[in-house]
């Protein structure tokens, strides 16, 4: 299947679903069939698909609940880290269940997400979404729990310029942050850079897009990857 | 039909203009029109009107279609249910525009407004009319004498053009610029702007030559994209300042992402400027401190800035603003520092940059001139001088502030680097508060911004020379 056709066959079950919102593994399949660096992400509905798409990814495994209904997956112990072999994955998968369901007990639960932990990098978040008066714009910030607070994000218009996604890692007030502090290795601006501009290519190429985070991306001294990336439709 | 840029262009530049509906006591429109170079006109048919218009020795007239020759400017001064009327009129006459004073339509909320205002609408953009507003000020030109304020200046030349979502405002740039020695060589108060949108006007300064910086209050855009696209034309051409009024921080459109909380309205505005490599300001003073930079200096994008104060702490405080806001202000050549060791008054002074200059410029304007050769000649300095000025005994002896000005126009000719006056309120050197006004007033007119403190000439310098980085101009 050619990456394209991938991309609407995704876009079309969600329609078809009556849904805008994508999983996590819809986001992150579209991502990667658009040629954008995400951690591997495969859908597990039971602890034996769980431990058997771990084995695939390799140890240590990211678990991480997929629900229509949850927004913010740590908060319910949806997230979970540094599983260690397929045993643990089986037990984690029961136990992620139980405790969901506690937390909240009306959402509905699709199943896990099973994915190769990343190595820890710098936290940034790049994102999209459509201003009414500008149309399709980007954002780019430093991620992690603080970024709704501090606000220290950077806006530009859709398409960027190789010029704008240089300003807009540059011009936030944690740029020192990226470049490295206290004898700390930096991030990879450039790869930053080139994601940014892959990110506006796929939202210009793709207009059905209305929202999109890669929250956080793990920026590292040479290249960065999206470790967690939701992408929400236009209403039709 | 589509607005022909032809015929705003008659509108904004016009050599004869109708007044519909002037008022006695003032005659607002007419008394500003006075000095008009064009052919003036009025339109009046309120008997109780019509005596005060002929003392004027103005013509008047029942309608537009009475007034003999081309009309290339209708000043719409109606009551608003009158208007359909005024704009079936102008039409019929062929006129090249309308500028509608008359408020009361979409702005209300009213349905029978916003239905009033839709029928001149659709009447203009039928014709091809250009109807500056409603709801405006409309339309100033510096050179043929239109004015829609008293005070707004006459005669050749211009240093910028404005347009203003806002009439206040667009009156509060032009006098302000113009009492900072800035010729504003047209302003459009463009008030609702239904026919004639931002973008249009935007379009039209791009290759206007009455513009050759531009200065823009805006609330709101209605064609976004092709603002923004507009914009980045202009402001590739022109240095362009974008203030922008009304922003809100409620955000949290749909907020199914973490993009879409912290996309709010301000923080997109601010991209979408920068992004268009135009100047975002936030207020008045913000927006009239830059555009005086850019008019009184030579494109420029230094960072290495020398500052000369007129005493010790000063010095530090200068220093502090021109840091915070962006630039180095280097250690001087070994060279430099030789000549300058030879005539410096050290004792109570220092010239490491910054300079605490006081004891060695007081007593004669030759040894400013000593200085401002060496800074010429050092090449660690490449963003220009800015120089705290006394403005104590000006009133008595004004001449000591002239001769230091042509010396540091001098220095501005050779080096191609702006000169930042600074006249700071409260400092040592500064005299009673009416001598510090009419001081920098005559700074402005020998043609140097000139700030009241230091923070605002180190922001609005550096908001200057990173516009002239963006455009490429090399720092040195």
């Amino acid at each position: 299947m050619t990456s394209s056709n991938l991309t609407e066959q995704i876009i079309s079950a969600a329609k078809n679903e009556g849904r805008t919102l994508l999983t996590e593994v819809e986001s992150k399949n579209l991502l990667m069939a658009e040629g954008i660096t995400v951690t591997d992400a495969h859908l597990a509905t039971d602890a034996d698909e769980a431990a058997a798409a771990a084995e695939k990814v390799g140890f240590p495994t990211v678990m991480k609940i997929i629900s229509p209904d949850i927004a913010h997956k740590s908060d319910v112990g949806g997230v979970v880290v540094g599983l260690a072999d397929a045993d643990a994955v089986r037990t984690g998968y029961e136990e992620m269940l139980r405790t969901v369901r506690e937390s909240a007990p009306d959402a509905r639960i699709d199943g896990v997400s099973i994915q190769t932990m990343a190595e820890p990098g710098i936290e940034v978040i790049v994102g999209s979404t459509t201003d009414p008066q500008f149309g399709p714009v980007m954002m780019f910030g430093l991620g992690g729990v603080f970024v709704e607070v501090l606000k220290d994000v950077s806006f530009r218009i859709v398409p960027l310029a190789s010029r704008d996604a240089s300003q807009m890692i540059r011009e936030i007030d944690a740029l020192p942050i990226l470049e490295g502090v206290r004898g700390q290795a930096g991030a990879d601006l450039g790869a930053l850079e080139q994601l940014l501009l892959a990110v506006s290519e796929l939202i210009e190429r793709r207009p059905e897009i209305a929202e999109l985070d890669l929250n956080p991306v793990f920026a590292y001294p040479d290249g960065a990857i999206a470790v967690d990336a939701r992408v929400v439709l236009h209403e039709e | 039909m589509k607005i022909d840029n032809e015929r705003l262009h008659r509108a904004l530049n016009p050599r004869s203009v109708v007044v519909v509906g002037d008022k006695g006591p003032q005659y607002m429109w007419l008394t500003n029109m006075e000095n008009f170079t064009g052919e003036l006109y009025s339109v009046q048919v309120d008997p109780n009107e019509i005596p005060g218009i002929e003392e004027k020795q103005i013509p008047n007239f029942s309608s537009v279609a009475e007034v003999p020759g081309d009309v290339d400017l209708v000043i719409c001064a109606v009551p608003r249910q009158v208007t359909p009327i005024i704009v079936g009129q102008a039409i019929e006459k062929k006129v090249g525009g309308i500028s509608m004073f008359t408020s009361g339509f979409a702005e209300t909320g009213e349905p029978e407004a916003i239905e009033l205002q839709e029928k001149i609408v659709s009447a203009c953009l039928e014709d091809g009319m250009p109807l500056v507003g409603p709801n405006c000020m409309g339309v100033y030109n510096r050179e043929l004498g239109v004015k829609f304020n008293a005070q707004q200046e006459q005669g050749a030349g211009s240093d910028v053009g404005v347009i203003s979502q806002s009439g206040t405002h667009g009156i509060g740039i032009s006098l302000g610029a113009q009492r900072l020695g800035i010729k504003v060589g047209r302003t459009i108060s463009i008030g609702n702007a239904v026919v004639c949108n931002e973008s249009d006007y935007l379009e039209y300064l791009i290759d206007d030559p009455a513009s050759p910086i531009v200065v823009m209050y805006l609330e709101g855009v209605k064609e976004g994209r092709r603002f923004f696209e507009k914009l980045k034309e202009l402001a590739a051409k022109k240095p362009t300042v974008i203030w922008r009024g009304g922003g809100t921080d409620a955000g949290a459109r749909a907020a199914h992402s973490h993009t879409a909380s912290l996309a709010t309205d301000t923080a997109v505005w601010d991209g979408m400027i920068r992004q268009a490599g135009a100047i975002p300001t936030e207020s008045l003073e913000d927006t009239l401190d830059v555009l005086t930079t850019l008019v009184h200096s030579p494109p420029c994008s230094g960072k290495g800035a020398a500052l000369v104060a007129m005493t010790g702490g000063q010095s530090v405080a200068i220093t502090d603003q021109f840091q915070r806001a962006g630039f180095d202000v280097p250690e001087l050549t070994q060279d430099s520092y030789d000549v300058l060791g030879e005539f410096f008054v050290t004792i109570g002074g220092s010239y490491r940059n910054p300079f605490d200059a006081a004891s060695t410029i007081r007593s004669e304007t030759e040894n400013l001139e000593k200085i401002l050769e060496v800074l010429a000649e050092d090449d660690n300095i490449d963003a220009g001088v800015a120089i705290e000025l006394t403005t104590a005994g000006f009133d008595k002896d004004p001449e000591r502030l002239d001769a230091q000005l042509s010396l540091l126009a001098e220095y501005r000719e050779k080096t191609n680097q702006p000169v930042v006056a600074m006249m700071p309120e409260g400092g040592a050197v500064s005299g009673q508060a009416e001598v510090v006004v009419s001081a920098r007033a005559r700074v402005s007119e020998l043609g140097f911004p000139v700030y009241p403190s230091f923070r605002r000439g180190a922001e609005a310098l550096a908001r200057s020379q990173s516009y002239w980085h963006w455009r490429g101009v090399p720092s040195s």
